[in-house]
């Protein structure tokens, strides 16, 4: 027995015990398929060579089965049923179960990441400590960008088409006179604070920054408009 | 490829005398004297606003009164008409020294003339500013024909989406004006104090200014503007500009601020960013204001940190 048969018989002696990797599996199938070719040339089929991987499969499974007390045969179907797998006609792939196939991939892909979301908002939901913080923090920063349509127009001329549309009233707040603020907290913390302090804090900072804007920007009296006097004392909430 | 060429002078020029028109109306802005009324809309929120500015004897005084809404009067007096800033300068074209380096308006902006319009019932030219990066914002102005002055400014999102705009509906420029008495209409009025920023003598930008923090990162062709020094309250502030945008920074530190979480506010177009930042043992909370994106003013707010220098002592 050569190196190569031997380690061979070990690799058939670890598949009868249901031990081989798939790589080694592979092997072996690769092994036995160049056996049954060489057969076929060479037309011996009398007896498949001891030393070869089919006559090694085929005596330790002789030995397993009279060792189980089971009948022994020693004819080799595997030639037959594989003609006969050969002769019948393959099985048609229809387009919809190989859709349904990729969708259902693509079904539990997509619950996983869903799961993973959902995980990571659990995670991030601030603690119920806060939640008067959350009440102004619903409000999107960011919606002016997403707004559908602005009520502001371009100037005459700049674009051709101008639509005359109703200014709705009333923007995030209740007076439609006075807009306050809308905060978003990044990241939420142990700490207690008082919103109304908070609110004080924005409004006077803000209103600091548009009157100091005015005399550091080109923009006359813009700066002046962007910010109205703070409420805060006089909100009535 | 001559067309290439003949095109390249064309456009220089169109962008020379957009640009002037802006510098003309840097100009115009404080020289004039003017009265009139504009509003200002921002998301289907108008507001209407009484202004007067005077020049008298070299020096400019403002009013403004808000028309609807809560009252209120702003007075501003005795600025000098010779005071240029930062801003003034950017825009009239000089290149400012700030941190060893140079700002100018032109390595940020793009300036074009758009036709021609008419605002309170006179004839604008219309210009657009386009930012050269994702920094800032853009703006498209009308600029009154005859005084150069602003009369309308609609300030544009980074996708080219109008977010607010400031126009006249109505302006009386000069002579009838010369007898005009700038008193109170209202009971209360603020008085904008004028020296809270400091005039430029020179094409210098203030320079750093002796505090513990430091701006270790600024969008690039922003200058220092303005500086408040610790109040009572412990508050510090820094303004900047580009000649057209205005940010502050401000920090605190006091038994309030202290306790605020790290958040983004929004009013209108002016966003406001609040870290926090440690400083020997000390929470001080760093704010930044202004009329910027707010991915700007989140870069700012990151980079204000305790000054090398400091650190050290």
């Amino acid at each position: 027995m050569s190196d190569q048969q031997e380690r061979l018989a070990e690799s058939l002696s670890a598949l009868m015990d249901g031990e081989t990797s798939e790589i080694e599996l592979h092997r072996i199938l690769r092994e036995v398929g160049i056996d049954q070719d060489h057969q076929t040339d060479s037309n011996a089929t009398h007896l498949a060579s001891t030393q070869s991987a089919r006559g090694i499969w085929q005596r330790y499974n002789m030995v397993s089965a009279s060792m189980a007390g089971e009948p022994v045969s020693k004819i080799d179907y595997s030639a037959a049923i594989s003609a006969a797998i050969d002769q019948e006609g393959a099985h048609r792939v229809s387009l919809f179960s190989n859709l349904m196939s990729s969708t259902g991939r693509f079904a539990i892909a997509a619950s996983v990441a869903l799961v993973a979301v959902l995980g990571v908002q659990q995670l991030n939901a601030p603690d119920p400590a806060s939640a008067d913080v959350i009440k102004f923090a619903e409000m999107d920063i960011d919606s002016t960008e997403r707004s559908t349509g602005p009520a502001i127009q371009f100037p005459s001329g700049f674009q051709p088409s101008i639509q005359a549309r109703t200014v709705s009233a009333g923007g995030n707040n209740k007076t439609s006179q006075h807009l306050v603020p809308v905060m978003q907290v990044r990241k939420s913390e142990q700490r207690q604070f008082s919103e109304t302090e908070l609110r004080k804090y924005m409004d006077d900072i803000m209103l600091k920054h548009s009157n100091n804007a005015a005399l550091n920007s080109n923009q006359g009296m813009l700066p002046f408009a962007r910010v109205t006097k703070s409420e805060a004392g006089s909100d009535q909430e | 490829m001559a067309a290439v060429f003949a095109h390249g002078p064309l456009i220089a020029e169109q962008m020379d005398s957009a640009y002037d028109l802006m510098a003309r109306m840097a100009k115009a802005s404080k020289e004039l004297s003017y009265k009139g009324l504009f509003t200002y809309e921002y998301r289907g929120q108008l507001r209407s606003i009484k202004v007067v500015h005077l020049v008298r004897d070299g020096k400019t005084y403002e009013r403004i009164v808000h028309m609807d809404g809560p009252e209120r009067e702003i007075v501003r007096r005795g600025d000098n008409l010779g005071c240029l800033r930062a801003a003034d300068r950017l825009l009239r074209g000089s290149a400012l020294k700030f941190n060893n380096s140079y700002a100018n308006l032109q390595d940020h902006y793009e300036f074009y003339i758009r036709g021609n319009g008419r605002i309170a019932g006179r004839l604008v030219a219309l210009v657009e500013v386009l930012p050269k990066d994702k920094l800032r914002y853009g703006y498209i102005v009308a600029i009154d024909k005859e005084t150069g002055l602003m009369l309308q400014s609609v300030l544009l999102s980074q996708t080219g989406k109008p977010l607010e705009r400031f126009q006249y509906v109505d302006i009386t420029f000069g002579a009838d004006l010369d007898n005009f008495q700038l008193s109170s209409e209202m009971a209360e009025s603020e008085d904008i104090d004028v020296n809270q920023s400091a005039c430029l003598e020179t094409n210098q930008a203030i320079d750093a200014v002796p505090s513990i923090w430091e701006a270790q990162w600024l969008p690039p062709g922003f200058v220092l503007s303005s500086y408040q020094a610790p109040d009572e309250t412990g508050q510090e502030s820094w303004m900047y500009t580009d000649g057209l945008a205005v940010f502050s920074v401000f920090v605190d530190s006091n038994e309030g601020t202290d306790n605020f979480p790290p958040l983004d506010a929004k009013l209108g177009t002016t966003v406001a960013v609040l870290t926090k930042a440690q400083y020997k043992n000390q929470l001080y909370a760093v704010c930044v204001v202004g009329e910027i994106p707010r991915s700007t003013a989140g870069q700012v707010a990151n980079a204000i940190r305790p000054s090398a220098s400091m650190e050290v002592e």
